[in-house]
């Protein structure tokens, strides 16, 4: 499509409103922040980070938001693939299979947690279940561990994950799977050559959507998590909420920020070696 | 025995049946066209030779081998479409060697085989590029080297050149005729493009409404329309009845006719090109003469059409005589004895 010049300040009023909602509301408070965290007793210093990160108890929060998001990152990946690509693909009533797909995303996330300790609780369905199968001769503690807080963030972002994929698959012809066919290649071979690579910049969209998500997700480990399964998000919380630490808080979010946008351009490089020509 | 034979095939989507008991025959080393306006089910025969579809009934005999349910990626049959389909994450030599990596062909040859397909298409040194990189026309050749270097038993196109322009298309279906000739394989290719079809196929098979009207050789086609869809489609405009009667083949308002052959039967429908209608003046005498009155007078350029109305029906004529007749003249219309051609009492 042809651009057409906007004449004079015109540009300015269209965009100047958000510009500055977004200046005053959240750049500012960001930097003030950031420029907090770097000082101690009102000179540049870096003692802030030092001691957060000589913490053991800091260490342990961080390798474990990463690690449970990182985790949930992957199953979302592996569940959301072939419920987009049935969806894309074979689906007769798609409008009705994208509606289910992303019906959680309606729900507020703490009802949808407590929905989860309704499930997973000591005489919650899953419990019942198995000691009636005999698998177990007790209900097992199934929540406010890592094991709850995963199943709460795949569920909470696995629609996040569908849709991105879901957006890229139907941009790939179904020629290219008939040509991979005619060529000699078995359906899955076609699959895994052709719209695999294909799909990956959706499912990297995805994947930092749902890996962003799971970073500043709160309510979610909040109440599915315990004290001793803290994350990064409800440690700033205790920080500023609970110590009135306000620059410790800061510097645990600028942690967050920082790995946040680095695990996601990792995410994209990986995607551009998988397939080059993707934008 | 014919190489390809659909025998008896019905096929189509739920309950909408595009081709009902549909028969066709293809010989080895023939390029055949499919040819109809869209939704003639010729795409849909396409398909299902090409295995992307399966017929509800019937049967697909390539070789003297039934292959009606053999799976697409067992057919080794190339496939041209009209988008291309090249991969696009994919250079230009791992679109072309796809089909031989499918094939586990060893690294050298591929190379080779690659190679020499890019050359023969003219497309020596684009090995490197992504198909985003190229015009519709090198792209359309990646996609007939990447069909063509699996050594296919069959070649089918589905409307190749339909994306490109007018000058690249004639280019284009003059290369594909070219490289059927010298590999000679048997290829079938689908069109709308009658000009297209006529110049590049050994037959032609029209298709109307899920059925074959005619198959034949183009020249044939061309000149021996057997049905009237076929004549209309191949440019005949002029359509009347002849009716024996008395030892004579006389129009409906009972004039007698001079016709280039003798027929059986006593009814047929019968027509001729506005070109082989000549136009004189009333009472000039001539053959075959249809009294009649001009209705509209057009200027062509190169020549005047008439449309005039006799008691026969409107006629169409196509004449480059310096006379122009002007709206009401009364003319006689003469129809070449050897210009009418019987159609077959079908499709009447």
């Amino acid at each position: 499509m042809k651009k057409r010049a906007l004449r004079g300040g015109v540009w300015l009023a269209l965009i100047l409103p958000g510009v500055l909602f977004i200046t005053v509301f959240m750049l500012i408070p960001l930097f003030s922040i950031l420029f907090s965290t770097f000082s101690a007793d009102g000179s540049f210093s870096l003692d802030n980070y030092g001691k957060l990160i000589q913490s053991v108890y800091f260490q342990q929060v961080f390798g474990r938001s990463v690690r449970l998001s990182l985790l949930s990152t992957v199953l979302c990946a592996v569940l959301g693939f072939p419920c987009a690509y049935y969806i894309s693909r074979y689906s007769k009533r798609k409008g009705l299979m994208m509606a289910l797909a992303v019906f959680p995303m309606f729900t507020s996330p703490v009802i949808r947690s407590f929905s989860w300790m309704v499930i997973l609780g000591r005489k919650g369905i899953v419990n019942q279940f198995l000691v009636n199968v005999g698998l177990f001769s007790r209900p097992q503690s199934l929540l406010y561990n890592e094991f709850s807080m995963t199943v709460g963030f795949v569920q909470l972002f696995l629609p996040q994950m569908i849709l991105s994929l879901l957006g890229i698959m139907d941009s790939i012809p179904e020629d290219l799977t008939e040509a991979a066919g005619s060529l000699g290649a078995p359906r899955f071979v076609a699959f895994l050559r052709i719209v695999f690579p294909l799909s990956v910049s959706g499912l990297v969209t995805g994947a930092v959507l749902v890996f962003t998500g799971c970073m500043t997700a709160y309510t979610t480990p909040q109440l599915l998590g315990a004290t001793d399964t803290q994350v990064l998000s409800t440690m700033v919380y205790q920080y500023a909420m609970s110590l009135r630490d306000w620059v410790q808080a800061s510097a645990v979010a600028m942690v967050m920020i920082v790995v946040t946008m680095l695990i996601s351009s990792v995410f994209n490089r990986l995607s551009k070696k998988i397939n080059p020509m993707a934008t | 025995m014919a190489l390809l034979e659909l025998k008896d095939i019905t096929a189509g989507y739920d309950k909408n049946i595009i081709l009902r008991d549909f028969n066709l025959q293809v010989e080895r080393g023939h390029f055949v066209s499919l040819l109809g306006s869209s939704g003639c089910g010729k795409t849909t025969t396409l398909r299902l030779i090409a295995g992307f579809s399966q017929p509800q009934a019937g049967s697909v005999i390539f070789d003297g081998r039934d292959i009606t349910h053999v799976p697409l990626h067992k057919r080794n049959f190339g496939f041209v479409f009209q988008s291309y389909a090249l991969f696009p994450h994919m250079t230009v030599f791992d679109n072309v060697a796809f089909g031989l990596k499918m094939r586990k062909v060893g690294k050298e040859e591929t190379r080779k085989r690659v190679l020499d397909m890019l050359s023969l298409v003219d497309l020596d040194g684009f090995e490197k590029r992504y198909p985003r990189e190229m015009s519709g026309g090198q792209r359309q050749r990646v996609a007939l080297a990447r069909a063509m270097v699996i050594n296919p038993d069959l070649m089918l196109f589905d409307e190749p050149l339909s994306n490109l322009d007018a000058k690249l298309r004639v280019k284009m279906r003059v290369e594909i005729r070219r490289i059927q000739q010298e590999l000679g394989f048997t290829a079938i290719y689908v069109t709308h493009d009658q000009e297209e079809c006529f110049a590049i196929s050994d037959e032609v098979a029209i298709m109307n409404k899920g059925v074959i009207e005619q198959m034949d050789s183009p020249a044939h086609i061309f000149n021996r329309p057997r049905t009237e869809f076929i004549a209309r489609f191949v440019g005949f405009e002029n359509f009347f009845d002849l009716i024996r009667s008395d030892g004579a083949w006389r129009t409906q308002s009972g004039d007698p006719l001079r016709v280039p052959e003798e027929k059986t039967g006593s009814t047929y429908r019968a027509c001729i090109r506005p070109e082989d209608v000549k136009i004189h003046p009333q009472g000039e005498p001539c053959e075959n003469a249809v009294p009649g009155e001009v209705l509209v007078t057009t200027f062509l350029g190169r020549n005047v059409q008439y449309n005039v109305g006799t008691a026969i029906g409107e006629f169409t004529v196509k004449t480059d005589q310096s006379v122009v007749y002007s709206i009401g003249s009364k003319v006689q219309l003469e129809l070449s004895a050897n210009k009418i051609i019987f159609i077959d009492p079908i499709n009447t």
